[in-house]
């Protein structure tokens, strides 16, 4: 049950609805009897909320660049202690969100808030408690690894003597003395998550973290991210890499042309765009007996058939029942794939034009 | 929470950029010029008689001094803050609970300090070289000389931070450093010289002396207002002509010259700020 509080247009007077998410009621002003009527949102992650287990809050934010609208009206919620994936295709407002949460850009209209703080008026509290590894990791490239790390201790009045540990934690305990300018990507990167991670902050904002790193280093990297969340981290997780994103995160939001499309977990979101399963077969023998026993299937969507290969998109619930109907039906089965719907799938679906 | 000075973000960000200017020898070298310079005029000046006392020395210098000092301030700054936005190293320390203005006073101090420490020890070497050498010595004026010549410097440095806040990458900037320099030495007294033409006889005044506004209006320029609080203090030194070698002035003090160059540091670097914490990073 949603609860909202309205103001009558007429004569000012509050008064609170209640309602269910989508629910649409009808209002009648105790005042002055003026008739009118509320929609609560279908889905109340995305709209505005008194939680106070809320890590980042995001209402309204709105930024334009020159009569170009980088992020319309977006509004979600992080909860404390989760991985939030946060995705959109090229130029959709995530780096925009991401700085405005940072108190890096001004917003024209919206509120956020870190652990309950205004970013943009108490901008020292907020931001102490937050860690970042940004889209292109920049550092002092006349200092040396050490020094980066020691100036950015001092200025989070943090102690200097967890620099060392880090860049041993990191890998890079062979580069503690070498010039940042004289750094790979990979390595760059690596300095980044440790800057990031330093004074052990509540809530992690990671940019593309597995940017230039090889495939050792984004295993690396993804321990590290999970590792933080076990310490009781908040974490808000940018990449395009949707599978990373997929096994890492509680729940995503995805952003495309700057509005929030959806705010879920994963599973939900497949859900609710109806995507299925898909059963891959490979049979020793098709025969138009196996076809017809899987089509009369009760939750069988579609069902395609490519040599000796039979494709049935059914839902979950249904599985067995399809693997079961293909052997009474005398199919030898060869081999078997059961598809999931992917990330990758849902991201599609929500980001077409 | 409170912080000792020492660990205070301003401090921090001063102390680095100081750091860093050690590092790459810049305030070495600046300091190697000031102090070379200053004993070349002091011995050279006087074509071949040796050392000059210090009071000649500044009026030898202040010709060169006023050129090289706002240069060195502007090249010094320009890149501050565009330069850490532009490589993308200012959105990570503004992610550290700091603020905009503490990042601004901060490279101020830094730079301003680095530009002063210069200007102080390769100024100060020379001076007691040359006072070594001659008899008669005013430490006093040569002390006034050397603090003028700070804020002279400071000025510059802010000038050039208002340019690193204002443009959105680096060569603008330095463009923008580039202008002011030429202003100030070169345009403003092309301009000194169109005001006095159009508006009086300049024959006249040259005889009878200029308007109080005409001396008004040319202490605006820090240059002008850094050149007639030297000559206030230890003589006629101008050889340039945005000032004259004449009396100056009922209105002119030593006091209201430094009231000049201090309001240009602070109206400058409020400036810069307003830009700075409007800026998206």
């Amino acid at each position: 049950m949603l609860e909202k509080k309205i103001r009558c247009p007429s004569c000012d007077f509050v008064q609170t609805v209640n309602g269910e998410p989508g629910q649409t009621v009808k209002i009648t002003c105790p005042s002055c009897n003026n008739v009118g009527a509320f929609q609560f949102p279908k889905d109340p992650s995305l709209h505005p909320s008194d939680d106070t287990s809320s890590a980042i809050s995001v209402v309204e934010l709105t930024k334009t660049f020159e009569s170009v609208s980088a992020v319309d009206s977006a509004t979600f919620h992080i909860k404390k202690g989760e991985i939030f994936g946060f995705l959109g295709p090229n130029g959709a407002g995530k780096t925009t969100t991401i700085k405005a949460i940072l108190g890096l850009l001004y917003p024209d209209k919206g509120e956020i808030r870190i652990n309950g703080t205004n970013i943009f008026t108490d901008e020292k509290k907020a931001k102490s408690q937050i860690g970042y590894l940004p889209e292109k990791v920049a550092f002092y490239d006349n200092l040396t690894a050490l020094q980066n790390l020691m100036f950015y201790a001092e200025i989070k009045q943090v102690s200097k003597q967890c620099c060392q540990p880090l860049l041993n934690e990191f890998g890079l305990a062979d580069a503690v003395d070498k010039k940042v300018g004289a750094f790979s990507k990979g390595m760059l990167q690596r300095l980044g998550m440790a800057r990031a991670v330093m004074g052990d902050p509540s809530i992690l904002i990671l940019d593309e973290p597995s940017s230039g790193l090889d495939p050792r280093g984004v295993v690396f990297m993804r321990e590290k991210i999970k590792h933080m969340q076990q310490r009781g981290a908040t974490v808000l997780v940018s990449s395009h890499i949707l599978g990373e994103i997929q096994e890492m995160c509680d729940r995503v939001c995805i952003i495309n042309k700057g509005k929030i499309v959806a705010v879920d977990r994963i599973d939900n979101l497949g859900t609710r765009l109806h995507l299925r399963p898909k059963i891959v077969i490979l049979l020793e023998k098709m025969t138009e007996k196996i076809l017809k026993a899987v089509e009369k299937l009760k939750d069988v969507d579609h069902v395609e058939t490519t040599g000796t290969l039979l494709e049935v998109n059914c839902l979950a619930s249904a599985k067995a029942n399809v693997i079961l109907s293909v052997v009474k039906a005398g199919g030898n089965i060869m081999n078997l794939q059961i598809r999931e719907p992917s990330l990758e799938d849902v991201f599609m679906r929500f980001t077409e034009d | 929470m409170n912080i000792s000075f020492l660990h205070h973000p301003i401090v921090l960000i001063a102390k680095k950029e100081i750091m860093d200017n050690i590092r790459n020898k810049w305030i070495l070298l600046m300091t190697g010029i000031f102090a070379a310079l200053t004993l070349l005029i002091s011995y050279f000046g006087s074509l071949g008689q040796g050392w000059q006392d210090l009071g000649l020395t500044i009026a030898g210098m202040m010709a060169l001094v006023q050129y090289l000092i706002p240069i060195i301030g502007l090249m010094l700054g320009y890149a501050a803050i565009v330069g850490e936005i532009e490589r993308g190293s200012m959105s990570a320390l503004l992610s550290f609970p700091l603020k905009r203005i503490e990042v601004l006073i901060g490279k101020f101090l830094g730079l301003g300090g680095v530009l002063s420490f210069s200007l102080l020890v390769g100024f100060g070497i020379a001076g007691i070289v040359i006072s070594a050498n001659v008899s008669e010595v005013d430490i006093g004026q040569y002390l006034i000389f050397l603090l003028a010549s700070v804020l002279l410097g400071l000025v510059f440095v802010a000038l050039s931070l208002l340019a690193s806040s204002f443009f959105h990458n680096r060569s603008t900037a330095m463009g923008l450093a580039i202008f002011l320099w030429f202003f100030f030495t070169m345009i403003w007294g092309i301009i000194m010289l169109g005001v006095a033409m159009l508006s009086m006889d300049v024959e006249t005044a040259f005889t009878s002396g200029f308007p109080d506004w005409y001396y008004a209006i040319n202490i605006i320029n820090p240059i002008s207002a850094y050149g007639t609080l030297v000559s206030l203090n230890v003589g006629p030194v101008s050889s340039s002509f945005t000032e004259q070698a004449f009396s100056n002035p009922a209105f002119y003090s030593s006091e209201l010259m430094a009231t000049i160059l201090f309001l240009w540091i602070a109206i400058s670097l409020i400036i810069a700020y307003i830009f700075f914490k409007k800026r998206d990073i």
